[in-house]
């Protein structure tokens, strides 16, 4: 559903260095791509960070249409992309594929991956799964109220340093960690922090012989690809896009230095 | 305003509409339907069926002669010796005195079929609810039908697969196909620790009784005993006893490694509500977006599930795992296997 | 040459992968996501230095014991489903009738004093304002106050959680029916609007399930169709019955249709599943999200603009050529009979055989923009044809009548009896969805198969609905 409109409505709050600035986006520096499973209070995050009131129910699937908003913080303007939530990457459903193409070939300056803090092990399926595909991710540690009312700890420090990106403990419906995931956000897109993503190592000798095998291949063909694993193990799964995408030459664009729009 | 028309007259005819109708269009066994089978040309699809048979019997290095290709497609010798003639004049089969041989057009001739059927086969597998016993006739009817273009674009909705769902190599679009390695399950001997790779859809009955054994490609057995008249194995902690006939449609690898036997499973809809669980695996006929569907959410061999509630119909029931809740139904709760843990109290 | 040198490493890639990929077996896949999963858990269990404590956790379950409960789950839920529709046809009333005085009563005669002040020729003044301004007026004073009050609620129950169990509930009867616990809810939001219950579809992630509930959702009686459904309940079967007992048999009647439609959506569902929709994808899951409190500013807001406002805007856009289109039907004359006339005349031999009149079968012709103008555009028809005169707004104009007499007396003198009401009231429950659903089902599955599939469907079972029920009737009759 359409929900770009009403932009005289947006309250555009001055918070130190913030501006929200709902739709209005005629000139960004960096895009922002928002990503996570259902019910982990997405929507609430990207309608903190833009003011706009994008509205998603309990289910998967409700973001269609992708919503977009923007703010300004220290006098840089950030495009926010919503992407729809999903479980996973890997199931090829509809809502998958532009979640997965987006940051694949949108190339976003920064994933933003909220979590719901009670669920984590789950969500840290999808989040792995992002990591392997880019390499700038702030994690958002959504639902930390619940978290908290549930009796839970989650040590931030230590998962940032396993997933190798900026962990923010949050709870956006409170506008708790708000500030500190602008700046993060701020810090992974301007390269001050420089991340070390997780890539998952656990797989069997097998499928790691055959991925090192077609990585090889790929890496003379495609220099300066900043996945290789990962786009090796896309074509021993068979995901089209990707065979699309390395007959078509668009893959080879992905190695290319990012030309700042 | 006067009514012309009987409603005797009228309800007569409408049921007649209705008959024709369902006469028409019945699913199946319709007019329209037996019309739609009817329309493929018979010659054809027994040229084409022939060519399949011979490059089969070739990757599994049998030699065919003229007088099993017969037996086979069920023609007389009379009618199978003008087949090989015309197979023979379109340049797509060598014969040496009555030793059959595919030329290289033949063989890719064979491969196009192959690759549309098995194909087709994943994708009724996968992506629709089609019953596993209806794959094979319904992929035998598409094979002569579908051209190479459309089944690579099938095959590029359904995540190119390189095997169908009995466990055989889908030939590439440039026509490679992966050497033969298994042997039949009838081959092995006590001992042995083997893998499913094949089952073979030919004869149906044959077929339909190992489906009902709950036998699948993947599947690790344990050869228990071998006699003359049956051959005895262990498949997923159940014993299974099997005639040599029936074990020579199965084909499978060895196992060169001796991996710990599975024991037996529960599946997860005995589970009782309150009660809790290791997942130990999904069943394989849990197939396509299904399967990807409940991994996505959670469950996956080695997480913890717990019964939680059930429906007010008792079906499905909410199982809590990873920390979320999530409805199965009874029948996908029947595919997945787990291990009861002991909960205190 | 350069493209050459490329297209030859891409397919060396390719056939390397395929080769990899079938000594890699049959389970790729699987261990993919299970090694994924394995590094989640080690490092969950690292960075978690307390699991909850599931004391805090009893609340939530207490609830979901009461409301998935064997004896109090259904009540429960038709309780709160019931509440919700009472809100919705209760609170409308008023705003509906205040913007009819307003937008109809006060507006439309304003608008016609000023178009004659200025001398503007009457077809000018009959085409804009009586047919594209009062259609655009009605569409608006009868749609918008139940949506507008339904769909926050709906969006409330949503927001907290319970809806998700309703699916639950519901999905062992939706199963047997071949379809997904949640077409429980398109459906129930098809009462509101079709259109917003094929959106609502999106809700169901597999592509079998989907289809299904798009193309039976026409069979919920949205709100556009309740009125008509009252007042031919109350004119006809009301009117048949012993006063004392005519609102209630009324008010039966017209639950009767609901539940009827329900009952067809079923077995639509069920015969689709089984036939046409079996070789489609089919995946069932359903997770259960932890109640939350609603957000009640963010779930008025958003129902209101995407929703309300949404379909409204379409039913407009709609309306307004329609509107435009009965004017003309009504008032081009050839042969000093106007084109409603001739149609009707035509239609009528054929219209009667299921029990019908040419009047019903034009009105659900022009009235394909929105069913809540096929009770004016009937009455307006009704009286052109018939040559009545004296009553409504003059020759041409859609009117309603405050008095259910007076209309049933229109009605009457057009020649309907109580199989005529019956059959109305039957093909007001199966016939084509409005053009604004149509053109969302178009939109939400992009194939104009499935959409002409939804559109024809409802309308050749109405048919032959109407056909059975009128020729047994008058078999019966004698």
């Amino acid at each position: 559903m359409n929900t770009s409109h009403n932009c005289e409505n947006c309250p555009v709050h001055h918070r130190e260095h913030l501006i929200r600035l709902g739709i209005a986006m005629d000139r960004v520096d960096y895009i922002v791509a928002l990503a996570g499973n259902p019910n982990t209070g997405k929507s609430t995050v990207f309608n903190n960070l833009t003011g706009l009131r994008q509205h998603t129910g309990n289910w998967p699937g409700k973001t269609v249409a992708r919503a977009e908003g923007g703010f300004s913080y220290r006098e840089k303007r950030y495009k926010v992309v919503d992407l729809p939530g999903t479980y996973s990457l890997l199931s090829t459903s509809t809502d998958e594929e532009v979640a997965r193409d987006f940051i694949l070939f949108g190339r976003p300056d920064v994933t933003v991956i909220v979590v719901d803090a009670t669920r984590l092990e789950r969500n840290l399926n999808l989040t792995l799964q992002i990591l392997e595909i880019t390499d700038r991710a702030v994690l958002c540690l959504n639902l930390m109220d619940e978290a908290r009312r549930h009796g839970m700890e989650i040590d931030a420090r230590t998962l940032s340093r396993e997933l190798g990106i900026p962990v923010i403990p949050a709870a956006a419906r409170q506008k708790e960690g708000m500030d500190e995931l602008i700046a993060a956000i701020e810090e992974v897109a301007s390269g001050t922090f420089v991340c070390k993503p997780h890539r998952t190592t656990s797989r069997s000798a097998k499928i790691n012989h055959a991925v090192q095998m077609l990585s090889d291949k790929l890496s003379r063909q495609f220099p300066g690809l900043p996945n290789l694993n990962w786009v090796a193990l896309r074509l021993l799964e068979g995901d089209q896009s990707i065979i699309h995408a390395l007959q078509s030459g668009e893959l080879e664009k992905l190695g290319a230095p990012v030309e700042q729009p | 305003m006067m009514l012309s028309i009987q409603p005797a007259f009228a309800l007569t005819t409408g049921l007649l509409v209705l008959l024709f109708l369902g006469l028409l269009f019945w699913p199946q066994k319709g007019l329209f339907a037996i019309w739609s089978v009817g329309k493929v040309n018979t010659q054809r699809v027994l040229l084409e069926d022939a060519l399949k048979f011979l490059f089969d019997s070739e990757y599994k290095g049998i030699p065919i002669r003229l007088n099993g290709f017969a037996g086979y497609l069920h023609i007389s010798t009379d009618k199978a010796t003008r087949l090989v003639e015309s197979l023979r004049a379109m340049g797509l089969v060598q014969s040496k005195e009555d030793l059959l041989k595919l030329t290289d057009a033949g063989r890719s001739y064979a491969l196009r079929i192959i690759r549309v059927h098995r194909i087709w086969e994943r994708y009724l597998a996968d992506e629709t609810g089609v019953a596993n016993k209806e794959w094979h006739g319904k992929a035998d009817l598409q094979e002569h039908r579908m051209s190479l273009e459309a089944a690579d674009m099938l095959a590029a909705q359904i995540g190119n697969p390189v095997f169908d769902p009995h466990g055989d190599p889908i030939p590439s679009s440039r026509g490679e196909l992966p050497a033969f390695t298994g042997k039949p399950l009838s081959a092995l001997k006590e001992g042995e620790l083997a893998r499913i790779v094949h089952i073979e859809d030919e004869p149906g009955a044959i077929y339909a009784q190992i489906l009902a054994l709950g036998l699948y490609p993947g599947m690790q057995i344990y050869i228990m005993d071998v006699s003359d008249d049956r051959i005895q194995f262990a498949a997923n902690g159940e014993e299974c006893v099997l005639t040599p006939l029936f074990a020579s449609n199965i084909t499978v690898e060895s196992l060169a490694e001796r991996e710990p036997l599975k024991e037996k499973f529960a599946p997860l809809s005995t589970l009782r509500l309150g009660e809790s669980a290791e997942i130990k695996g999904i069943s394989p006929s849990c197939r396509g977006q299904q399967r990807r569907r409940l991994m996505d959410l959670g469950v996956v061999p080695g997480a913890l599930i717990r019964a939680a509630f059930a429906s007010a119909t008792g079906d499905p029931v909410a199982y809590q795992v990873m920390g979320a809740t999530v409805a199965i139904r009874k029948s996908q709760a029947d595919l997945i296997f787990i291990k009861p843990v002991l909960t205190p109290n | 040459m350069e493209d050459n040198k490329e297209k030859v490493g891409s397919d060396a890639i390719l056939s390397l992968a395929n080769n990899l990929r079938w000594d890699l077996g049959v389970n790729l896949h699987d261990t993919v996501i299970e090694s994924i999963y394995e590094d989640a858990s080690r490092i969950a269990r690292k960075a978690v230095n307390k699991e909850g404590d599931p004391a805090t956790y009893s609340l939530e379950q207490r609830i979901d014991q009461l409301v998935t409960s064997r004896w109090l789950g259904f009540p429960l839920m038709f309780l709160l489903l019931a509440l919700v529709f009472w809100l919705t046809v209760a609170g409308a009333n008023v705003p509906s009738g205040l913007l009819a005085d307003l937008l109809v009563d006060t507006f439309h005669p304003m608008l016609k004093n000023a178009a004659s002040s200025l001398g503007a020729p009457w077809w000018l003044s009959g085409v804009l304002i009586d047919g594209a301004y009062l259609s655009m007026a009605w569409v608006i004073s009868v749609m918008l106050p139940p949506m507008a009050i339904f769909f926050p609620l709906f969006t409330l129950l949503e927001d907290l959680g319970y809806l998700p169990r309703v699916a639950f509930n519901m999905d062992s009867l939706f199963r047997k029916a071949g379809a997904h616990g949640k077409q429980a809810l398109t459906l129930s939001m098809g009462f509101g609007c079709n259109a917003a219950g094929v959106i609502a579809a999106r809700v169901i992630d597999s592509p079998r399930e989907r289809l299904i509930a798009i193309i039976t959702n026409n069979f919920s009686l949205c709100n556009g169709r309740w009125p008509t459904q009252i007042l031919i309940a109350s004119i006809f079967i009301g009117g048949a019955a012993p006063s004392y007992l005519a609102g209630v048999i009324s008010a039966g009647a017209v639950v009767g249709i609901a539940v009827l439609g329900i009952g067809f959506s079923l077995a639509v569902s069920w015969g689709l599943s089984q036939t046409v929709l079996k070789g489609e994808a089919s995946a069932f899951s359903l997770e259960l999200p932890p109640y939350r409190p609603p957000r009640i500013w963010q779930a008025l807001y958003t129902s209101l603009i995407d929703r309300t406002v949404f379909v409204l805007w379409r039913a407009v856009v709609f309306a307004i050529p329609a509107g435009i289109v009965i004017w003309v039907v009504a008032n081009i004359e050839i042969n000093s009979l106007s084109l409603a006339g001739h149609f009707i005349h035509w239609a009528n031999p054929f219209a009667l055989i299921f029990g019908l009149n040419g009047v019903i079968l034009l009105a659900y012709i022009i009235a394909i923009p929105a069913n809540e103008i096929v009770i004016p555009t009937v009455l307006m028809l009704t009286v052109v044809s018939a040559g009545m005169s004296g009553v409504g707004e003059g020759t041409g104009v859609m009117f309603e009548l405050e008095s259910v007499q007076d209309t049933a007396g229109i009605l009457q003198a057009g020649g309907w009896t109580l199989l005529t009401g019956i059959n109305l009231m039957l093909f007001s429950l199966l016939h084509n969805p409005c053009s604004t659903t149509i053109y969302t089902i178009y939109k939400e599955t992009k194939s104009l198969k499935w959409t002409a599939v939804a559109t024809f469907l409802p309308i050749v079972l109405g048919f032959a609905v109407c056909f059975f029920v009128t020729q047994f009737w008058r078999l019966l009759a004698g």
